[in-house]
């Protein structure tokens, strides 16, 4: 209705205009009273009132419309009237909305085109890398710890670039089955044995007996690998310890705390640390900060259902809490 | 002797897996030709198959159907994919078990030596047991068996690890970073300190074979076997 007024406003004002014009010339000269005019003028008054409430009849939802926005793609579409006005809106939104569709249809094509490549690259990736792997095995000695290093770097990055390109189709992709905490722990911790001797910072680990959690195995025991690495690369002192807190917390859901005895994080950049391509200062004090552990960290668990949690004190370290 | 057959489009791959498979005595062959994959098979009737999943023409599930039609022996995936939808489906396909790229020696051999037991009886031939010697002296890794001539001494499973370790490369340094690695246990990981410790017995349990001075610390990098003591 509002809207509709402020339309119709300045034919409003013209009319009153006119009228008044046109009542002043007929009483300038003089021939009528003031009688004849004013029933003059209320009949024209009716006459533009009937207009107006039909025009607002015939394109009251159109003007609804126009008012109200829609929330999603699919409440997109014209007016449900039949007034000229109307229909032709209908058609131009309708088309406007097909080229877009289109446009959107092709990109959202090559984005799964790419994250088909995307996969089928890492996995190609990995045969030369199992190659090398296989070669330097039962190799020591400085020149095989290094290329060793580096391998484990290439492997980490493959699986970030990995576990980055489904997260979007994590639907597709994941099985939720009861595991025992500690066994989930112990696997990672030893998969990650390389990394825990070259820091010589070592895990210890105290997860309850038998402690049962529901969630996705290979997800987990991913996001575990991010905090690790995080952990490790944060501790500069050699002889520490990351340790493994597994316990039954509030309403007895299980909870793990990851704790490290690093450097800690400044509290300003606390609350950033789960945003994507975030790396603080530590992460411009340390090398190969991508910004992106974290983030996946949550990104990963807020799709299980796990509840993250960071608290951190400067020089003393770093604690994340993960409640299932 | 076991009958290995690799279907793998890797050729670096498939020769290094030949090497280690070779030096535990079994008998390997690759595929050559990626259209004749069932025919190459019937023409070897291996015990068992490694199979990767990305190949050539058709992939890895299908020629995994393929065999199944044709024999009952342990199919085992070697595949870069994780996900256990992968797995599932390669379970689902007829496979035995699931192997993923990077991949261990020591995992790869130990399943090939599981399922072989499983599906052809307990040790049965081929020569998959392990043993070392070095100058006279026998590690026995299957029964944690240390000999020398007729004195024998048993050791524990971390000594023997690092026995293996250090018998294999005897003559040269072994790093502690390397050992450690090696001792690393899913139960119970060992720090420096607990190294030394398990350095120490070692070093007890040579001593009661008369082998003194045998395994001498080098400072900054680790630890070496020297073959110093006489033929008993």
């Amino acid at each position: 209705m509002k809207l509709f007024l402020r339309e119709q406003s300045p034919l409003i004002v013209i009319y009153l205009a006119q009228l008044l014009m046109i009542t002043l010339v007929y009483r300038l000269d003089g021939s009528s009273g003031v009688n004849v005019s004013l029933y003059a003028g209320l009949l024209s008054t009716c006459l533009l009132l009937a207009y107006l409430a039909y025009r607002y009849f015939s394109n009251r939802s159109f003007y609804e419309r126009l008012l109200n926005l829609p929330a999603s793609l699919d409440d997109s579409g014209g007016p449900a009237q039949s007034s000229p006005l109307a229909e032709s809106l209908r058609r131009l939104l309708a088309h406007q909305f097909r080229l877009y569709q289109n446009d959107l249809h092709s990109y959202r094509h090559k984005l799964e085109e790419h994250i088909h490549f995307i996969n089928q690259w890492v996995h190609g990736m990995k045969t030369p890398l199992s190659v090398i792997h296989l070669i330097i095995q039962g190799k020591d000695g400085p020149p095989f710890t290094a290329i060793g290093d580096e391998l484990d770097r290439l492997k980490k990055g493959l699986d970030t670039v990995l576990y980055t390109a489904r997260l979007d189709t994590f639907e597709h992709d994941f099985y939720v089955e009861r595991l025992e905490l500690a066994a989930v722990v112990r696997g990672v911790t030893s998969e990650q044995k390389r990394l825990f001797i070259r820091k010589r910072v070592f895990p210890a680990i105290t997860v309850e007996n038998g402690l049962l959690i529901t969630s996705d195995e290979k997800w987990l025991s991913f996001v575990l690998t991010q905090l690790i690495t995080n952990a490790l690369r944060y501790t500069v002192e050699e002889g520490r310890f990351v340790h493994f807190y597994g316990y039954t917390g509030e309403q007895g859901r299980p909870v793990l705390e990851v704790r490290d005895e690093g450097v800690g994080i400044p509290p300003g950049d606390l609350p950033r640390v789960f945003d994507a391509y975030f790396t603080g200062v530590n992460g411009r004090s340390f090398q190969e900060s991508t910004g992106m552990g974290l983030y996946l960290v949550k990104q990963i668990c807020g799709k299980l259902g796990h509840e993250v949690g960071i608290s951190s004190e400067v020089e003393k370290g770093t604690t994340v809490r993960i409640m299932f | 002797m076991f009958k290995i057959f690799i279907i793998e489009d890797d050729r670096g791959l498939v020769m290094l897996l030949q090497d280690y498979l070779h030096k535990f005595g079994y008998e390997t062959q690759a595929v050559h030709d990626f259209e004749a994959v069932r025919m190459e098979f019937e023409q070897f009737a291996p015990h068992l198959v490694l199979l990767d999943v990305n190949l050539p023409k058709f992939d890895g599930y299908y020629w995994c159907r393929q065999i199944r039609g044709l024999s009952t022996c342990p199919i085992l995936f070697i595949s870069a994919r994780e996900g256990k939808m992968d797995q599932v489906m390669a379970l689902e396909n007829g496979a035995d078990d699931y192997i993923t790229k990077p991949f261990d020696y020591e995992i790869a051999l130990a399943k090939i030596k599981s399922h072989l037991r499983r599906a052809y009886g307990s040790y049965a031939g081929g020569g998959t047991e392990r043993s070392l010697t070095v100058a006279g002296l026998m590690l026995d890794v299957e029964r944690l068996v240390l000999s020398r001539g007729s004195a024998k001494i048993d050791l524990s499973h971390t000594e023997a690890k690092i026995l293996d370790e250090l018998m294999q490369k005897a003559g040269t340094v072994v790093t502690r970073d390397r050992l450690l690695e090696k001792i690393w246990d899913d139960q119970a990981f060992v720090d420096d300190n607990t190294l030394n410790v398990y350095v120490t017995r070692v070093r007890k349990k040579l001593s009661a074979l008369d082998i003194a001075d045998g395994l001498q610390t080098v400072r900054g990098q680790g630890y070496r076997l020297c073959e110093n003591w006489g033929e008993a």
